[in-house]
């Protein structure tokens, strides 16, 4: 286990630098001129120019990939073309309250996800269920921005409980992790519902409960562990979604976090902050897929890595 | 059986649960008339604690170094702490600040500014000749690459004759630089701060304005605090102001209603008339100097006829654009350039006559109408103009394909045309606003004839030798009986040629709590809140 994790740990190194290429030839690829955009709407065509040198973007692309990479590999993500701070720090400020955020919404999403599911699956078909998928289809359905809204004008602006937005106190984390987390979930609840249904079919849940173990053993320590495999994978994909900043949320919610920093670079084509957040949501996803991994053979020791 | 049964009633009872929810927080929408509101200002004030301001503004803050900055937001934070010598009042009229008085001279080449005594940067250096010098020298020099550089390039020579005479010589005569030392990017910096700070003074601005800088997060917030030594009396008002962007308009309007912002803009108009009068709010709306208006290139057929370029112009019901595109908040176009500007004319109006079209597209030999293109920006406001445009001239036969783009694509596919030859562009749905209040930057960088695209923003591809040569002769003198001659002619003959349909012009929109006064937009949409102020 342990030889695994690190050979899987130094094999970032070679697909972060693949995928480091692929990044900076789509970023260029955005049509759009970076110099004007960062001149101004009313900039001449003087200002542009100096704006263009400036920036190092009269250079051949390919020498400009080298200079990016040669900077990466001494630590160095570059300066955003539009605040003229170093990226790092562009970024750094705003991993903090995506982070947060997203352990917020996953808290949420897991404690009525698997409640809602786990109810579903052992009530089937009675009025539990219903209610339970129910919402589950709803929180899927439901386009963030308007729940974002809707929760606002109910519980800021009508009750007056909670901020509209920012980060103040613990009570701004409220309204954005919830409108975040409604749809994992529901998704989380779905999945645990028809993984849990299958597994309560199995022999070893018969034999379980013919030697007269309580429901709630059968159900919460024996089916449900087995039945987690798909939930897992897939709640770590959601969290892997998460932690790149949900671009809707943080507008409603004015959040100072990753996904409107990708949103303002790329409609500015701020090449050097989209191509560092890019960067760090591909070295997000290859971590937690690692997780995931080790996971699994805690929640199936018949799954074991070499 | 019963099960399904059991089904269909919980699946219609929760429908309908959510059914009264929804219902409690939507709201009629009722047909907004700005003007036939009841009026807002009866209501009592609206409670408020403490002297401390908030405004929620839509974008990020860029940068807040005046000489480089391009964005009117950047620049109206900066006019809470940075001062310029000369600067513009709530109608756009220009007004002396820093300095006490000023002359130009009358070939148009020299500035020169009796400065006030006895003011103090916020770091304590003293506002003086050399002063401004500094600052003026800096925006100048093109190795410094500033984005305001080319505003000032035209200055030869800047001269601190003693320690409050200053005085500025050009290359050539520009009648209109009175203007650009009256704009943002001529905001006086402390001479200190530029020494000590160099680049960075873009988070350390340093003025002599009526708020000191206090923080700026820059994923959050930028607070200015009072100035307790400003040299006007009776400023500042309130203890200190917090600029927050809030993209979403939703979560700003939300905001002003649960009174975490006192002032918030913009205010989108499908909301304006639904939350003014109540909770406190007020809803300000005036005119401002963006135009909206069509451009048409002028090298293509079948825009290369003014009579189809009229036509156009008589096709579209321009009272109706404004009613469905912006809800009624705005006027028309009445000349090519807003009111609001130095040198405005009033022109007679194309009214809106299908038949009169119809008789132009004949007789241009386009009876028949003929299919074309209208690009434009991705936005819903722009798309919903366009698509207006497109139902108006379905009326004489012309099919309007509406084509919007995402703004990087746009300046792909105009603003970089480096050929005018290769400009596929046929009709391009877009606005201007003349940053300086000046005709010259309303009129010259969209209509003269070089100052077609990469060059600046000439997207008609309009060109008229007359009009050129009258630019020249608004930009030749600084007597403004002269200037206002030569701006009056270009206009009249502008807008009888008819490179743009021209369309309106838009209201500057906020909405503030009603026991704040002297916070306001100026006509060029930028904010202004030195004057702040809560009534009890």
């Amino acid at each position: 286990m342990f030889h695994y994790t690190i050979k899987r740990l130094l094999g970032i190194i070679p697909t972060l630098f693949i995928v480091s290429i692929f990044i900076f030839m789509f970023v260029h690829m955005i049509p759009g001129d970076p110099a004007r955009l960062v001149a101004g709407p009313d900039a001449s065509y003087k200002d542009v120019e100096l704006v263009r040198q400036e920036l190092g973007l009269d250079q051949p692309k390919v020498k400009q990939y080298f200079v990016y990479l040669g900077k990466i590999l001494q630590g160095d993500l570059g300066t955003s073309m539009k605040t003229k701070r170093p990226v790092f720090d562009e970024i750094a400020d705003r991993f903090m309250p995506t982070f947060w955020l997203t352990i917020w919404s996953m808290v949420w999403a897991i404690v009525f996800g698997l409640l809602i599911g786990v109810i579903s699956a052992t009530k089937r078909n009675k009025w539990q269920d219903y209610t339970g998928m129910f919402g589950a289809v709803s929180g899927i359905s439901l386009p963030s921005f308007w729940l974002g809204l809707m929760l606002i004008q109910l519980f800021s602006v009508k009750l007056g409980w909670f901020p509209t937005g920012g980060i103040e106190s613990w009570k701004s984390y409220i309204l954005p992790s919830v409108t975040l987390g409604a749809g994992v979930a529901a998704v989380i609840a779905r999945f645990t519902r028809s993984s849990l249904m299958d597994i309560l079919r199995e022999d070893y849940i018969r034999t379980g409960r013919a030697k007269g173990l309580k429901e709630n053993v059968v159900v919460w320590n024996h089916a449900l562990k087995n039945a987690m495999i798909p939930v897992i994978t897939m709640t770590g994909l959601q969290f892997g979604f998460l932690l790149g900043g949900s671009i809707v949320v943080e507008t409603v919610f004015s959040w100072p976090g990753l996904g409107r920093l990708l949103i303002d670079s790329v409609s500015f084509r701020d090449y050097p902050v989209i191509q560092a957040e890019m960067l760090l949501f591909a070295l997000e996803f290859i971590l937690i897929n690692l997780i995931v991994d080790v996971l699994y053979g805690m929640m199936n020791p018949q799954i074991r890595y070499k | 059986m019963f099960k399904k049964r059991c089904l269909f009633v919980w699946l219609t009872s929760l429908l309908a649960v959510l059914l009264v929810l929804a219902g409690c927080s939507g709201s009629t929408s009722k047909e907004p008339n700005p003007s036939k509101n009841a009026n807002p200002k009866n209501q009592s004030l609206a409670k408020k604690e403490g002297n401390s301001l908030t405004i929620a503004i839509k974008d990020n803050l860029v940068s807040m170094d005046p000489q480089d900055t391009n964005d009117t937001l950047s620049g109206s934070i900066q006019s809470t702490m940075l001062e310029g010598l000369v600067g513009f009042d709530k109608d756009m009229k220009m007004i002396p600040v820093l300095a006490e008085s000023y002359k130009a001279s009358k070939d148009a080449k020299e500035i020169t500014f009796n400065l006030r005594k006895g003011i103090k940067f916020h770091d304590g250096a003293p506002f003086n000749a050399k002063a401004v010098k500094v600052n003026i020298d800096r925006v100048a020099n093109p190795d410094n690459k500033l984005k305001r550089y080319s505003m000032f390039e035209l200055v030869e020579k800047t001269e601190a004759i003693d320690d409050y005479t200053f005085k500025v010589t050009l290359k050539k005569p520009f009648g209109a630089m009175l203007n650009n030392f009256a704009h943002p990017a001529a905001r006086i910096m402390s001479p200190k701060a530029i020494k000590k700070y160099g680049k960075d003074v873009a988070t350390h601005p340093v003025g002599t304005g009526p708020f000191k800088f206090s923080e700026w997060d820059q994923s959050d917030h930028l607070t200015v605090v009072k100035n307790p030594d400003y040299w006007q009396a009776g400023l500042p008002k309130v203890d200190d102001i917090k600029f927050k962007p809030v993209p979403e308009n939703g979560a700003r309007v939300a905001m002003l209603q649960t009174g975490e912002a006192d002032f918030i803009y913009p205010i989108p108009t499908e909301q304006a008339a639904q939350i003014n009068g109540k909770n406190g709010i007020v809803v300000e709306n005036k005119p401002s100097i963006v135009a909206r208006y069509m451009s048409m290139n002028t090298t293509k057929k079948p825009f290369n006829d003014v009579r189809v370029r009229q036509a156009i112009n008589y096709a579209i019901n321009k009272e109706a654009f404004l009613k469905v595109v912006y809800r009624g908040y705005g006027s028309e176009m009445d000349s090519i350039i807003p009111e609001g500007l130095q040198f405005y004319s009033k022109q007679t109006p194309y009214p809106y006559d299908l038949e009169k079209a119809k008789k132009l597209l004949k007789e241009a030999g386009y009876e028949n109408g003929f299919e074309t293109k209208v690009w434009g920006a991705n936005n819903s406001d722009a798309m919903k103009a366009m698509e207006f445009i497109q139902q108006q001239l379905s009326q004489v036969g012309i099919k309007v394909n509406v084509v919007p783009m995402e703004s990087g694509t746009l300046s792909d596919k105009i603003w970089s045309v480096q050929n005018a030859k290769d400009a596929e562009v046929e009709l391009y749905y877009g606005g201007w606003s003349s940053s300086t209040g000046d005709a010259d930057w309303g009129i010259r960088p969209l209509l003269a004839g070089d100052s077609a695209p990469p060059t600046s923003y000439n997207v008609s591809y309009y060109e008229n030798k007359k009009v050129d040569e009258l630019i020249d002769a608004g930009l030749q003198t600084a007597d403004q009986e002269k200037r206002k001659e030569a701006y009056a002619e270009m206009q009249e003959i502008i807008w009888k040629d008819a490179p743009w349909a021209y369309l309106m012009v838009e209201d500057t929109m906020a909405g503030k709590k009603n026991y704040l006064e002297g916070v306001y937009l100026l006509p060029d949409g930028a904010l202004s809140a030195s004057e702040a102020e809560i009534k009890r």
